[in-house]
């Protein structure tokens, strides 16, 4: 049996036969390389934004209590925005959902994603933080994960205050946001920062180098492919992506250590750039004692669970998160 | 799917909605989704919950519009638009309430191709539910192929089936409640225990051949119940090919070259329980009825205003059936 890295990497898997027609309704606005191109990606997202939700439809019929706190930023840095949506007139101490949102480090803001961590979060009677952190290249690495740090330790400090059981807070978010939650932990542990209860990592953002088997097979295919990834990955790092010189905290597949961290859920398609380094990183925590639940779903594309919410692989992807995060948070 | 469907309204509702719906049930197809899958796109694409039965395959699917399968239903709203679906008299809706969106028919007709294909692709299991009603209804089968032929048939094995001769000779078999599909010609068996299939198989065929056409032509029921038929059943056991017609039939026979409505008019007459209720029946002027009684009772050569009459009448027609499908 060859050793998997020697094998030849074959044709891309192929996508799941329903998320096909969406995959090209998609690709029409957002093609696969779309983020080369930061400020057209920037345009398109804007776009999509102004026609989203505003802040008082997460308050979903009064379900939230939805209110922005401005809290401490990293030392020398401006104050950083949280936007909380805390169950309305919860009587326990409710779990918290700490929330970096996606758009590969580069785009993006504090409402991308926050409807399915809203899901999650009703899932188990909870609430959600969603932080507001300083995109690249404008702000390169530290910036934005220290912004996500920052706001997490003011989150884990003030949750008594908030309502919150301070001991089940979990860090997550999908794409870039997974990547920074993945990071969030590495930190937390390392700085002996917040005790988290778990991370959910869903098709997270984790290797700067994009190099895996799956990002040479899925390039020029589905959503944020090798191009775009090499686009986000250098808006970060500039000249240091890839080279020997880049933290763990920036891209944690260059964690050596993996040991000791809270229980992890890692998602993934494996028709998408992530499917490698996301499978080698729930590995990675196994090999060192860890837990992990990982799942790779058969012909996903990156972010099919958001744009292809109504597919029977996308609600399979989203029951299964619930059903780990009621398990986790259960007992 | 918010996004996606906004952006079929937002589109051009003649051409470019229409091209986006062709595209995408195409692409369903060329990557060989399934059943649910089709009647999904087809609820998201038209923003509304669309259904998806046929009978014949034991095929019920229902999708919100926001992808989540419901509740199927047995049949659809008449008001609905729909798609005739399949060789098998499938129907594949929109349950669309109010004004129709310009797209409702493009998607039901894309969507229709589309499940037809998939069917038409998955006949081999199509014929795999046909060897296992065939197991059932067979006397020879083992208790134990047949329980296998229940499960596969998602029928209980426990509770009241009944077998049904569809006209042309498919077989099926009905739970307890199911009715035969609207305006299929059929044979209803006696209804019993899985065990007794094949008896309630033959009751079937028996009944089927008491079943008429419905035109005029060939007036009469299109769906006969065994439990229903009575003694007509031990007539129609009793007929067979070799059976000598009785003069009555022959009578019938001459009587029907006369006019147009005589079979028609015969078989009302024979149904009902006065002439007055015949010509009701008929949609034609009481006077006019007697008329036509007048004529055909000295073709046949027997009075029809008595109940004899009147049952020597139903014989005469019933016989005439049975002749016909021997």
């Amino acid at each position: 049996m060859p050793h998997v890295e020697t094998s030849p990497v074959g044709p891309p898997p192929p996508f799941d036969p329903e998320l096909v027609p969406v995959l090209k309704v998609i690709n029409e606005v957002v093609p696969p390389d779309a983020f080369a191109d930061l400020a057209k990606a920037r345009e398109t997202a804007a776009a999509k934004a102004a026609a989203g939700p505003g802040l008082a439809e997460f308050a979903r019929d009064g379900a939230f209590t939805v209110e922005e706190r401005r809290v401490p930023g990293p030392e020398g840095a401006p104050d950083v925005a949280l936007l909380l949506c805390l169950p309305t007139g919860a009587v326990e101490p409710f779990p918290l959902l700490y929330h970096a949102h996606g758009g590969g480090m580069i785009l993006g803001d504090y409402t991308v994603g926050l409807p399915d961590a809203l899901d999650l979060a009703q899932e188990v009677g909870g609430g959600v933080v969603s932080v507001e952190y300083r995109l690249a290249p404008e702000t390169p690495h530290p910036g934005p994960v220290e912004d996500c740090y920052a706001g997490l330790v003011w989150t884990a400090e003030h949750a008594e205050e908030l309502g919150a059981d301070p001991s089940r807070i979990v860090v997550g978010g999908g794409s870039a946001g997974g990547g920074l939650a993945a990071a969030l932990a590495l930190l937390a542990r390392d700085r002996g920062g917040p005790s988290l209860a778990g991370q959910l990592l869903l098709c997270p953002m984790l290797d700067d180098r994009n190099d895996t088997p799956s990002a040479v097979q899925m390039a020029g295919l589905g959503v944020w492919d090798r191009t775009s990834n090499h686009a986000g990955w250098t808006a970060l790092l500039g000249d240091a992506r890839g080279t020997e010189d880049v933290s763990p905290y920036a891209a944690p597949a260059r964690a050596t250590d993996l040991a000791n961290l809270p229980p992890a859920f890692v998602d993934v398609g494996s028709a998408e750039t992530f499917r490698d380094e996301d499978v080698a990183y729930a590995t990675g925590i196994w090999r060192a004692g860890g837990q992990a639940e990982l799942h790779v779903w058969p012909g996903g594309f990156h972010g099919f669970d958001l744009m292809a919410p109504h597919t029977a692989l996308a609600r399979e992807a989203r029951a299964a998160r619930a059903r780990w995060l009621r398990r986790l948070l259960g007992g | 799917m918010k996004d996606l469907t906004v952006r079929l309204d937002a589109l051009d509702p003649q051409a470019g909605a229409a091209l986006r719906v062709i595209a995408y049930f195409d692409e369903l197809v060329a990557h060989g989704a399934g059943l649910q899958a089709i009647v999904r796109a087809a609820a998201v694409l038209g923003a509304a919950p669309a259904g998806l039965v046929d009978e014949a395959r034991r095929v019920r699917v229902r999708v919100g519009p926001d992808g989540v399968p419901g509740e199927p239903l047995a049949s659809p709203d008449p008001a609905w638009p729909r798609a005739s679906v399949g060789s098998g008299g499938g129907v594949l809706w929109l349950e669309r309430a109010g004004q129709a969106r310009p797209v409702d028919a493009m998607i039901l007709e894309r969507a229709g191709a589309a499940v037809t294909a998939v069917l038409d692709r998955t006949r081999g299991r199509a014929s795999a539910d046909a060897a296992s009603v065939e197991t059932l209804l067979d006397p020879a089968a083992a208790p134990q192929a047949r329980a296998v032929a229940a499960r596969r048939l998602r029928l209980p094995e426990r509770g009241r089936l009944r077998a049904v001769a569809f006209h042309g000779g498919r077989p099926g078999v009905l739970k307890e409640g199911e009715a035969v599909p609207e305006g299929m010609r059929a044979g209803i068996g006696t209804a019993g225990p899985l065990a007794e299939l094949p008896a309630s198989w033959e009751s079937a065929r028996l009944a089927l051949r008491l079943t008429a056409g419905g035109g005029p032509d060939d007036p009469g029921p299109r769906v006969v119940a065994a439990d229903e038929a009575g003694g007509l059943l031990v007539l129609a056991r009793a007929v067979t090919a070799e059976t000598p017609r009785v003069p009555d039939v022959g009578a019938l026979d001459r009587a029907a070259l006369a006019a147009p409505w005589m079979l028609a008019t015969l078989d009302a007459v024979a149904a009902a329980s006065s002439h007055r209720a015949a010509a009701t029946a008929l949609l034609i002027h009481h006077s006019t009825l007697q008329e036509r009684v007048t004529q055909a009772e000295k073709l046949l050569g027997w009075p029809l205003g008595t109940a004899a009459g009147r049952l020597r009448l139903s014989l005469a027609l019933a016989l005439r059936r049975l002749h016909q499908t021997p």
